[in-house]
């Protein structure tokens, strides 16, 4: 993580991270269809957090925020908990990235 | 409509005896009165996968760094150690004390508004020449002309149509004896999550409410 230093750099990490869990998420066939639709959902408000932020410069804090949540998803192996995650771990990078003081 | 006490079967009797565990309540209490960041930081430590509090301090730097009012870090700090205690429980316990968390935070969110008396828990409705539904409400409102029945969820994916049926056929009863019943379901999720999962149910739901991470406080007031 020692090139991240914006807002969008570390949103679009975690957007990486994050597709790796969607992949999991999938193995839930009949939820396919559902967990695509949710991970689209967050894609957008993450990307609109990259547009209305992404120039801002990020803290030692934040970088080490994004870096901790997306090592907790890598540690995801059940994929019903990956869909458990494709709501949580979004708002994880709003909380950190999107209501900066 | 009536309200009636729930059959005691086995599933019923294990269950109390998961709602009555301590931490339930415990963080229950805390999470009434948390922040919105605070119910993220609950649910991320609830559903994940280490239980090293300082890599969820770390995870979460608004609540537990610098610029954190000494107060609200103090909450976080609790709810990090109740949301912990529960995690660090095996799957199935943790899947039901999860649940019974939802409830009881309803029902202590529920009880500021109209008083703990009124507010009950795992009860069914009863209508005239209508066949009773076998699973109970999680929490309701017993008020004559105010009645609110409520079904709790940990995350969206919980919502279907048995869930939407039942909400919405409570309420349409309830209208057709001229009674007002408020419907809801509370959904320990955001509500952006939610709104993917309703998208895609055909079960009747315009007239249920939604009360999700974001407006959890909206119970009580």
């Amino acid at each position: 993580m020692d090139d991240l230093n914006t807002v969008g750099d570390l949103a679009r990490d975690a957007l990486a991270a994050y597709e790796d869990l969607l992949s999991l998420a999938e193995d839930i066939e009949d939820e396919w269809t559902y967990v695509n639709d949710l991970a689209a959902a967050w894609q957008e408000r993450v990307g609109e957090l990259i547009n209305e932020q992404g120039s801002e410069s990020a803290t030692a804090l934040e970088e080490a925020a994004i870096s901790r949540a997306v090592d907790e998803i890598g540690r995801i192996s059940d994929p019903h908990r990956a869909i458990d995650w494709l709501s949580t771990f979004p708002q994880i990078v709003l909380v950190t990235l999107g209501q900066r003081s | 409509m009536r309200f009636q006490d729930a059959a005691q079967d086995a599933r019923a009797i294990t269950y109390a005896a998961i709602q009555a565990e301590p931490v339930v309540a415990q963080t229950a209490g805390l999470l009434a009165d948390a922040t919105q960041a605070q119910l993220v930081l609950a649910r991320a430590v609830m559903n994940g996968e280490t239980l090293d509090p300082d890599g969820w301090r770390t995870m979460f730097p608004t609540l537990f760094g610098p610029t954190a009012e000494p107060s609200d870090r103090d909450r976080s700090e609790a709810i990090l150690a109740a949301s912990l205690a529960i995690a660090d429980r095996g799957d199935q316990t943790r899947n039901q004390l999860r649940g019974a968390l939802v409830e009881s935070l309803t029902s202590e969110l529920l009880g500021r508004r109209v008083g703990a008396t009124d507010v009950r828990r795992e009860r069914r409705i009863l209508f005239d020449g209508v066949r009773a539904e076998i699973h109970p409400y999680d929490v309701t409102v017993e008020r004559s002309g105010a009645a609110e029945a409520y079904d709790c969820k940990w995350g969206a994916r919980g919502i279907n149509a048995d869930v939407l049926h039942q909400l919405e056929d409570a309420r349409a009863n309830a209208e057709a004896e001229d009674e007002v019943l408020r419907v809801a379901l509370v959904v320990f999720d955001a509500e952006l999550s939610c709104r993917v999962r309703l998208e895609r149910q055909t079960a009747p739901h315009d007239r249920s409410g939604l009360v999700a991470l974001e407006s959890m406080g909206s119970l009580s007031g």
